[in-house]
């Protein structure tokens, strides 16, 4: 068994390469999608002519939120709907307040103390006179700047919630204090129906998206793949099969080790773990350790312990592997696998969450509902080359036609076109 | 039937029914009450979310039977009732109930395992004009390629089904007198196949039809016209006859 530890990965010219110019990216786009849906973008962005959208979050970097956001305003400005991107500020006390919140909105959670609404009402406050929020719709991502509603409307805007968040493990307290402001909006958006809390408002089903073009998806050559495993010190002869995921019990990493020594009492092949979410969660260090300790008496596994934003790295991983793993107990969207099949890679995940949107049994993926019943699938593919090209094949074409930002443009657009 | 046909593109959006159901009564249950436009959901816009695929996944009771309940047969047969696109709503509703009342008076409920439940979605269609209309039903055909798959399916499917009735292409062609390309178009959309597949076979047929109505128009040209053609086509045939096989040949 070897262990490697990623800390900051060093300075990768590829990472700074500009973006394309404005007025490009409908065209990259165009020629992953296709031009019958770049037309039916601007037909529904015809429709929108005269309006104005105002998209509002709390971080410019960092997250997948801010990451969407970054390309989806870009395409909505070149689709000719002006939309601008406001970011809500905050102090260390408010953000404290705020990842308290996402936590219990998770289901873990400590209770909100008076302290703590009066932190997030005082920011809230401030933030709704700051900011420019003058367009005929606002769109608020997640719980941090939902306050804003109450503060600001005027007369004729329509404002929508964006839930990222699975709000289905909920803590009840935290949800109290937030519900009375969402019941405000003319309607709330989430990405999973699963995810959806009884609210008074219409509720709209949009799943998240990935984007082609991201250091995490984008295309890689063979050399530039093999380096990354060399710097990695991961050998460059697999048969890799791999889980990139936090570490986290509910991602089943204990689970995954379990169904490769089963895999590996039949085939010769290599499993690696990587992941981040140990650095800054004690938990996540704790099974960190507990993996490792199980992977010391494997064979052939390796535990890499991830830096936030390796997003080169994660592609050049997923790329590598022969067979992508998701064998989560519990899951969110779980876009990691959407990551996998744009990528034409076979996958093997578990039945939970947004995963079924994502596998559909034995098109675009296996799924599997048991340690036995990875092990069979990984060994399935495995020894069928076809069946691993045919199910990457149907498996990019399901992302190109759901999981693109373009297809999250669309929705958004939908809505608007419902709205105003 | 207005005189032209201005095509349209779709966006679905999605949105909770209000029902889920964890075993095979609830979903009967479910099936019973829902809105029609969720059976329309679950099963006629499965191809929407599956264009480009080989063939058609099972709708989405079916998959649901079969990968959450373990239920192969009743899977099968569920996706065997909702395979054809254009069948009445109502219809639809109950051939699946019949099938669900059946298996539930002769198995053991199973229920499907915790996080794994059946919600039901309805979808709102949101139209907009692709700015190309067709003013005559032999002009559908060069447009044919420039819609969108979503648009495809409205023209063919969702204004059949659900409306409105002037959004429906098959029945404006009939209208138009164009029993030919309505036809096909029609017989091609029953097969229930991808959207892919079926756009690009709609148009290959169209394409095929009209050459015996191009070839009787060249007949009403002028001699001189037609002999001139003739000499271009056999002066291009000899040219590739002439030309070195490379390659690629």
């Amino acid at each position: 068994m070897s262990e490697t530890l990623v800390g900051a990965p060093p300075p990768d010219p590829l990472r700074a390469a500009p973006d394309p110019p404005a007025g490009s990216w409908l065209e990259r786009y165009a020629q992953v999608v296709g031009p019958g849906t770049l037309r039916a973008l601007e037909a529904l962005a015809r429709k929108l002519r005269g309006h104005r959208l105002v998209m509002v979050n709390t971080t410019k970097t960092g997250g997948g939120v801010a990451e969407i956001l970054h390309r989806v305003v870009l395409i909505l400005n070149e689709l000719g709907v002006p939309t601008t991107w406001e970011v809500m500020e905050g102090d260390e006390r408010f953000f404290g307040v705020t990842k308290k919140m996402h936590n219990a909105l998770h289901g873990h959670g400590e209770k909100l103390t008076d302290s703590d609404r009066a932190i997030y009402a005082e920011r809230t406050r401030e933030e709704a006179e700051r900011l420019a929020l003058d367009g005929d719709l606002i769109l608020i991502h997640d719980p941090q700047p939902a306050g804003l509603v109450s503060l600001r409307r005027s007369k004729g805007q329509r404002w929508v919630w964006r839930c990222h968040i699975d709000l289905s493990s909920r803590d009840p307290d935290h949800w109290e204090f937030l519900r009375p402001s969402v019941s405000q909006y003319d309607a709330s958006i989430f990405s999973a129906i699963e995810f959806v809390p009884p609210l008074p408002i219409p509720t709209y089903l949009v799943p998240p998206s990935i984007d082609p073009f991201s250091e995490k998806n984008r295309e890689m050559e063979t050399e530039e793949i093999l380096a990354i495993l060399d710097r990695l010190d991961l050998a460059r002869r697999g048969p890799w099969i791999t889980q990139i995921s936090r570490f986290d019990r509910i991602k089943d990493p204990l689970g995954v080790i379990e169904a490769f020594r089963m895999v590996r009492s039949r085939r010769r092949a290599r499993l690696l773990l990587a992941g981040g979410g140990a650095s800054d969660d004690p938990e996540g260090a704790e099974v960190l350790a507990e993996v490792r300790e199980r992977a010391a008496k494997a064979k052939d596994v390796t535990v890499l312990e991830l830096a936030p934003g390796s997003d080169i790295e994660i592609n050049a991983l997923q790329r590598a592997s022969t067979v992508v793993m998701q064998k989560s107990l519990r899951e969110g969207f779980a876009l990691t696998v959407s990551e996998a099949l744009w990528k034409r890679r076979a996958v093997v995940a578990s039945a939970v969450g947004g995963i079924p949107l994502q596998i559909l049994h034995e098109r675009t993926g296996l799924l599997s509902r048991s340690i036995e019943g990875a092990a069979l699938q990984t060994v399935r593919l495995l020894d069928n080359a076809e069946l691993r090209h045919d199910l990457g094949e149907e498996g990019r074409a399901h992302v190109r036609e759901n999981f693109l930002h373009t297809r999250e443009v669309r929705d958004y657009l939908a809505v608007m076109c419902s709205l105003l | 039937m207005t005189a032209s046909f201005p095509f349209s593109t779709v966006a679905h959006l999605e949105y909770p029914a209000g029902r889920s159901a964890s075993d095979l009564n609830s979903l009967r249950e479910g099936i019973a009450l829902v809105p029609p436009e969720s059976l329309f959901f679950h099963i006629t816009r499965v191809s929407v979310r599956h264009p480009r695929a080989r063939d058609l996944p099972p709708n989405d009771f079916a998959n649901w039977a079969a990968s959450a309940l373990q239920e192969p047969e009743i899977a099968e047969r569920l996706a065997f009732a909702g395979a054809q696109p254009l069948l009445n709503l109502e219809e639809l509703r109950a051939s699946l109930l019949r099938i669900l009342e059946e298996a539930s008076s002769r198995k053991r409920a199973e229920t499907a395992p915790q996080g794994a439940s059946f919600h039901f979605i309805s979808a709102r269609s949101v139209k907009a004009g692709l700015g190309l209309t067709a003013e005559e039903p032999e002009q559908v055909v060069p447009l044919w390629p420039r819609i969108d798959f979503a648009s495809a399916f409205y023209h063919l499917v969702e204004a059949r089904i659900l409306g409105p009735a002037e959004d429906d292409l098959v029945a404006w062609l009939r209208s138009r007198g164009a029993a030919k390309l309505a036809e096909s178009a029609e017989t091609l959309t029953m097969g229930g196949m991808p959207l892919m597949r079926l756009h690009r076979e709609i148009g290959a047929r169209w394409r095929r039809s009209l050459i015996p109505s191009r070839l009787l128009r060249r007949t009403e040209e002028p001699d001189a016209a037609r002999r001139q053609e003739a000499r271009a086509v056999v002066a291009r045939f000899a040219g590739r006859l002439r030309r070195p096989k490379g390659p690629s040949e």
